[in-house]
């Protein structure tokens, strides 16, 4: 019981910190949903460039969304990144074939 | 004991993990979003290699309108909030908050399904349906997935509120919750690429 108990006051402790988090993760999602369509916006920026922004702000929402909404940081979730990492691997294969075929 | 337990009886802390069953279905789940991620990637390298041949139909870049894409993307990002919200509250064991919060979600979900009907009505007016090109069949197919995947996370969250008002929150319906809320993000990550390869970079060319 004692265990018990002192295994539900930490994860109490937990809790308290468990939204400041999630704040953060979605403020800086917002950062960078707006850096990107005002990348956009802007219009008379390099088009490569723009290009370069807009898929560098992509992935780091993405990383961030992954790693805390969907708990991809917190311990025990080998499997969930083998399955994630396994999709991206056929989606990159899909993508560069698809565009090689068409553009060259 | 029996002096502590909650009306709805007493849950460990973390429910949805409580049960090997219970675990299985989020390691189940994760093998799923890996395949997910592969439907909406074929998806996508199709609409990549496509997005130029616009025949005689409208150009990307006169079709988007980027006010109306920022609204629905912020829309399904707070909506995401929303569901972390959802699964916090029923870590700390609140059903009442729990409920809330996955309405709000829902509510949310409907108003981005809303904004994309008005979008496609608007685009089929402007002469770009499925049959117009390659590239506004590649476009219909990706986003209208992604569109049909938030309907089907609305259905689905809606049943789920109405299954813990007959069931309540038990191991058995955690699991549940915390995978909806799993899923909302998964849509939500899909719709960060939709917008950024689709939306802003047909606005760039």
């Amino acid at each position: 019981m004692a265990s018990n108990h002192s295994s539900s006051e930490e994860v109490k402790r937990h809790r308290v910190e468990g939204p400041q988090k999630h704040i953060v993760a979605f403020v800086l999602s917002l950062a960078l949903t707006i850096i990107a369509f005002a990348a956009v916006a802007a219009g008379d920026i390099n088009t490569t460039f723009t290009y370069i922004i807009l898929v560098a702000m992509a992935i780091i929402q993405v990383f961030v969304q992954l790693a805390f909404w969907m708990h991809m940081k917190d311990r025990g979730h080998l499997f969930p990144i083998i399955a994630i990492v396994a999709g991206v691997f056929v989606v990159f294969t899909a993508v560069i074939t698809a565009v090689y075929w068409v553009w060259w | 004991m029996s002096a502590h337990q909650h009306a709805e009886g007493h849950l460990p802390h973390e429910p949805e993990k409580a049960t090997l069953e219970g675990r299985n279905k989020i390691l189940g789940f994760w093998i799923f979003l890996g395949a997910e991620t592969v439907l909406f990637g074929t998806l996508f390298s199709a609409f990549i290699a496509l997005r130029h041949q616009v025949l005689d139909g409208p150009h990307p870049s006169h079709l988007f309108e980027l006010p109306m894409i920022f609204a629905a993307t912020m829309i399904l990002l707070t909506s995401s909030l929303m569901s972390v919200f959802a699964v916090q509250a029923m870590h700390n064991n609140k059903v009442k908050a729990m409920i809330g919060w996955l309405l709000v979600t829902i509510l949310l979900g409907l108003a981005f399904l809303g904004l994309e009907i008005t979008e496609f009505n608007t685009y089929v007016s402007e002469g770009h349906n499925m049959k117009t090109s390659a590239f506004s069949s590649s476009f219909y197919t990706l986003v209208g997935f992604h569109g049909a995947h938030v309907a089907f996370g609305v259905l689905w969250i809606g049943l789920l509120i109405t299954q813990i008002f007959k069931k309540g929150l038990t191991v058995v319906t955690a699991p549940k919750i915390y995978l909806s809320a799993i899923y909302w993000h998964f849509i939500d990550v899909v719709w960060v690429f939709i917008f950024t390869v689709v939306y802003l970079m047909g606005k760039v060319g």
